[in-house]
């Protein structure tokens, strides 16, 4: 009933701000609708803690295992903050001349079929379904991408575009390829019970091709390296909250989707393959995304390698397994709530300045105090600085690969350090020294910063203390993957 | 429908990406992914036969109407507004390209992706011609510049997929093939709404002019 309650509901939103007129409407509608789905999310989420899975209408339409609860609670969480944010910035931009109503509505519109289509993904019993339902999230997004209508900014949505056009494509092969394991024509609506069921029907080189498809077409999703490509472009030159939401919300969606096949897959031939896998690209994702972060200019651009470089971290804990994927489960959540306080500052930074060049930042600490410790605090996090939890998960990460794979854990760790040195030198530089004398000090607006605010208490919360339905649900998590 | 005639059609659709990838002018491209489609239909069509599934029959006809109508129409129609008669060209040359796409073809048929060409062993054959329609829409994607051919080159790879699925047995129900058409749909409007934007920014469709995002 929940499930089809915030479908409806976001849906409904979607066509109420595309007929209405009143900026209000929209703006109340849409905050309800996060509110809602907020609220929903958590009792999803306690219900799947205490009863097991969630599969109203016997696997129909909807399923939702332990980590589809937890995405589901994660994507609750950002949606609401980052609407309530949604609401100031653009009133902000409007203010400015930025942007009009057409496209203030326009926003509103696509953001509510963005919600509704990653909820559809992770939420959906069928495979094929969770595919049009990522395919959706890629085609909803990709106006809000080119937003500011500029050439970088419609360039960046083409590659978003067409990359993950193809990678989703590759994706739907490899899908297909799984379900050569049952008899279509007389198995009605596959679901991802059924498939895991006959995974022992499937050919074993098909299923290592089909993973491999799988994890290429999902990963471009999720912005592994190297079908990372799209991802900085892409991040840099939509609205901050956008950026947010595609780092935080979707990029566990896609990588909850692979995690699916990967279950799948070691049942055929064995957990090494998929491993082997993740460690490769896992690593690659993390070494590549530090070296260039350590060059980086664009500090949104920076966010979007710190998130690439997070999903490496993410996967190597699913590769190690164990205390890995524990760790993994909470750096996934620390990672989707952390990126909302970085992005969404990294909004108020743009606001201010008119600029996303880290060089042209200079004494934000002096303009505009409460964003800059909020982005600082957000650094700490991101980087895994003790106390936060994200110290802890990679910590964790790390130890659980070092009795197999000590060299692994080992480049790991350097380069980890590594993104932390270049973090550091892009907060001195942007947030001391002396301020420019052009800037007008103070905040735009206190609902610029309450959402990051309540993000961060979040954060701090669940760096000490794991509530026990949360910790059900990780641990359920452990044992299946 | 009998295996030689399949095995025609299927030709007819990997022909046709050979064509896309070495033609010169936007409105042929245009046209051979509207009779690769008509392939793809006809080759559906079959299924049905066998089926006699009429919501099966939906979806051809659905997929007639986007595929083979509107997409080209919209196509044709962008080509027109922006005076678009001549493809941009491809990163390589035509000789690397055809050599390119036998060596494709070649992989297509070897030894090596057996276990994707025996998923219905009566069917190898059918399925190397779509895994190479496969193979060749990838490489139409990353050799052609222009963004037109690019999207053309998509929509060829998406063609090629739901052939191979038909050929290996792997058809989904009524219900999600036509989610995946609307999807399409879907996309192919935003696609070309795309094209006009990059059109009014840069002033052309070649993807390597533009040059604007870097680290």
């Amino acid at each position: 009933m929940e499930i089809l309650f915030i479908i409806t509901t976001l849906f409904i939103v979607a066509v109420i701000n595309l007929i209405t007129k009143r900026k209000s409407i929209i703006e109340v509608a849409s905050i309800i609708a996060s509110l809602i789905y907020l609220v929903l999310s958590v009792a999803i989420a306690l219900q799947v803690s205490s009863s097991g899975l969630y599969a109203p209408w016997s696997w129909q339409f909807f399923a939702i295992d332990d980590l589809g609860a937890i995405i589901v609670l994660v994507l609750g969480l950002v949606g609401f903050t980052t609407t309530i944010y949604s609401v100031q910035y653009l009133r902000q931009e409007m203010y400015k001349n930025i942007i009009g109503f057409k496209r203030m509505k326009q926003y509103f519109v696509l953001l509510n079929i963005f919600f509704a289509a990653m909820f559809l993904a992770i939420t959906s019993s069928n495979p094929i379904f969770a595919w049009i339902s990522i395919e959706a999230t890629t085609l909803s997004t990709a106006f809000l991408i080119s937003f500011y209508n500029k050439p970088s900014a419609v360039e960046g949505a083409w590659k978003y575009l067409i990359i993950n056009s193809v990678g989703l494509l590759l994706g739907f092969f490899g899908t297909l390829l799984f379900f050569t394991s049952i008899d279509l024509s007389s198995a009605g609506l596959i679901n991802w019970q059924l498939l895991t069921a006959n995974a022992t029907h499937l050919d074993p080189l098909l299923a290592k091709i089909a993973f491999v498809f799988v994890l290429i077409g999902y990963g471009t999703k999720v912005g592994l390296v190297p079908m990372h490509t799209w991802k900085p472009d892409a991040y840099s030159k939509a609205p901050a909250p956008i950026g947010a939401l595609l780092s935080s919300a979707l990029l566990p969606i896609a990588f909850v989707i692979i995690l699916r096949y990967k279950a799948i897959t070691d049942i055929v031939v064995g957990p090494l393959f998929s491993q082997r896998l993740f460690i490769t690209f896992g690593l690659l994702s993390i070494v590549v995304a530090a070296l260039i972060m350590f060059n980086a200019k664009n500090y949104k651009r920076l966010l979007a390698y710190s998130s690439i470089e997070n999903a490496g971290v993410m996967v190597l804990g699913f590769a190690f397994g164990g205390l890995g994927v524990f760790a993994a489960v909470l750096h996934l959540i620390y990672h989707s709530c952390v990126k909302v306080v970085l992005f969404l500052s990294s909004g108020n930074l743009l606001l201010k300045y008119n600029s996303a060049k880290i060089f042209n930042i200079k004494g934000a600490l002096k303009i505009i105090p409460v964003t800059s410790v909020l982005f600082i605090i957000g650094f700490l996090i991101v980087t895994g600085i003790p106390p936060f939890g994200m110290f802890m998960t990679k910590l964790y990460v790390l130890s659980s690969g070092m009795k197999e794979y000590p060299i692994v854990s080992l480049i790991a760790l350097f380069f980890l350090a590594l993104v932390f040195v270049s973090f550091l030198k892009y907060i001195t530089t942007m947030f001391f020294g002396d301020k420019p004398d052009n800037i007008e000090k103070g905040e735009n607006n206190i609902w610029l910063l309450i959402p990051q605010i309540f993000l961060v208490v979040v954060i701090i919360i669940l760096s000490f203390y794991l509530p026990p339905f949360l910790h059900t649900l990780i641990n359920n998590v452990v044992l299946q993957y | 429908m009998n295996l030689l005639t399949l095995q025609f059609l299927s030709q007819i659709l990997l022909l046709s990406i050979v064509f896309l990838l070495i033609m010169k002018k936007n409105f042929s491209a245009v046209s051979a992914y509207s009779l690769q489609s008509l392939v793809v239909v006809i080759i559906l069509l079959n299924s049905f036969f066998e089926t006699k599934d009429m919501w099966m029959l939906l979806v051809i006809l659905v997929m007639l109407i986007v595929k083979v109508i509107l997409a080209p129409v919209f196509f044709i129609r962008l080509i027109r507004k922006y005076a678009l008669a001549f493809s941009v060209s491809t990163y390589l040359s035509t000789p690397i390209t055809l050599i390119i796409i036998t060596i494709l073809v070649f992989i297509a048929h070897s030894q090596k992706l057996i276990p994707l060409t025996r998923i219905v062993p009566d069917h190898q054959v059918l399925l190397s011609l779509a895994l190479s329609s496969l193979f060749l829409s990838l490489f139409l994607i990353v050799n052609r510049k222009g963004a037109l051919s690019q999207i053309i080159g998509i929509l060829s790879f998406e063609n090629s997929i739901v052939v191979f699925a038909v050929f290996a047995n792997l058809e989904q129900s009524a219900a999600l093939q036509l989610g995946i058409v609307f999807d399409i749909f879907i996309w192919i409007m935003i696609a070309s709404v795309f094209i006009s934007m990059l059109y009014k920014h840069f002033g052309t469709l070649n993807v390597s002019s533009m040059k604007n995002l870097k680290d």
